[in-house]
């Protein structure tokens, strides 16, 4: 049997840069949408096949905003970033190996 | 008083008034999810639920005959009321089309189509909306996947390995996206001519073993009835003869008593997280 699946139980926008979910298994992380457009699994910022980054790392900035932050069904979020990118879907999987990055 | 900097909204999620969407779904095709569907619906209805199916299968849908309609759907606006068929409430592609004639369309608009049953359509309040899953894991199935707010899928095999493999593809997918299994039913399990011993035609447990591996319930076996084909054929309810109980419409009942339960429990059970929400960015005061 699975073990079942952590789901988002609280999510809410901590400053300017920043949200922090509270997880279903009780943890509560904070993501700094820098880290996470550097992370993001779109296909225009990551390269499928050969897995390299196709955004220059270094031109990101960090202060980058979001208009929304949005759920898609029950595995994955989506962000739509003020530098435009807004394609990428990070899975709840995702966002749990992000949140020691984060929180760093 | 502290001034509120952010604002958090659930979005008002589509299909808000069902209590439960359930994917019927396989990964293959030809292996009875429509049959499945259809009885299932039929059987809750009978047990006096209130139900819904959504068939999304826009090449090759076939609810519609099995399930003719009494009333056909209506559009007010944007929005499309669903055709009433033996007061279960229904959405096809198959109400937009003449019979026979193909929908010859690419994925792109097959995928609109389907986001236009999820969102414009009036269910209204529904115990369970059974969504008609077309066969294979792609573009339509991902996005009934992220947008249906699904409460559960039902896995439809026949018995055989070569039926297995695909619905194992099924399986991988619905635990990708983080959707539960309600659990596996296994159709045209064995023919029992009668007075005489079951035959397993397609061999023999295969839907027992595709729970067991997943660790999944398996809800029930449905037999090779030729009174389930002739009643999809003729649009008849299994069920309308009240005082002739077939091999088939008893396994329906039994399999519709099964999910209720499994996915009460399951329901019971699960953790608690958001269905959907949206988180609106704001200017915050540092």
């Amino acid at each position: 049997m699975r073990s079942p699946a952590v789901l988002i139980r609280d999510i809410r926008q901590k400053d300017n840069y920043t949200f922090t979910i509270e997880w279903s298994d009780g943890q509560v992380h904070d993501y700094r949408l820098s880290v996470l457009q550097k992370n993001c699994p779109c296909a225009k910022c990551n390269d499928e096949v050969t897995g390299k980054r196709r955004v220059d790392q270094e031109k990101l900035r960090d202060d980058v905003r979001a208009l929304r932050v949005y759920s898609v069904g029950r595995y994955a979020l989506r962000i739509e970033f003020t530098s435009g990118c807004s394609t990428g879907i990070y899975s709840y999987e995702l966002l749990r190996e992000l949140s020691n990055h984060s929180n760093k | 008083m502290a001034l509120k900097m952010f604002e958090q909204v659930k979005a008002p999620f589509p299909l808000a008034k069902v209590k439960n969407v359930i994917a019927v779904a396989a990964g293959k095709g030809g292996v009875g999810k429509s049959t499945v569907a259809v009885n299932l619906a039929l059987a809750l209805k009978k047990a006096g639920y209130s139900v819904g199916v959504m068939d999304t299968d826009i090449y090759g849908p076939s609810i519609r005959k099995m399930l003719p309609e009494d009333e056909m759907p209506s559009q007010k606006g944007e929005t499309l009321f669903p055709a009433i068929c033996q007061g279960i409430r229904m959405i096809s592609m198959a109400y937009f089309r003449k019979q026979g004639e193909a929908a010859a369309v690419r994925a792109p608009i097959a995928n609109g189509l389907v986001i236009q049953f999820i969102k414009n359509v009036e269910w209204g309040e529904l115990d369970y909306l059974f969504i008609d899953f077309p066969p294979g894991t792609g573009d339509i199935q991902l996005t009934l996947s992220q947008q249906a707010n699904l409460s559960g899928a039902i896995l439809v095999t026949t018995p055989q390995e070569v039926a297995l493999m695909d619905v194992r593809k099924a399986a991988h997918l619905f635990h990708q996206v983080n959707v539960p299994i309600v659990g596996v039913v296994e159709n045209m399990s064995y023919y029992q001519p009668e007075g005489c011993e079951k035959v397993f035609l397609f061999g023999k447990g295969g839907g027992g073993r595709l729970a067991m591996e997943n660790g999944i319930p398996f809800l029930g076996e449905v037999p090779i009835d030729p009174e389930i084909c002739h009643c999809g054929d003729v649009g008849r309810s299994l069920f309308a003869d009240e005082k002739m109980e077939t091999s088939g419409a008893k396994a329906f009942t039994e399999i519709a008593q099964a999910f209720v339960a499994h996915l009460g429990t399951m329901k019971r059970q699960s953790v608690e997280g958001f269905k959907a929400f949206e988180l609106v960015w704001k200017e915050m005061m540092t």
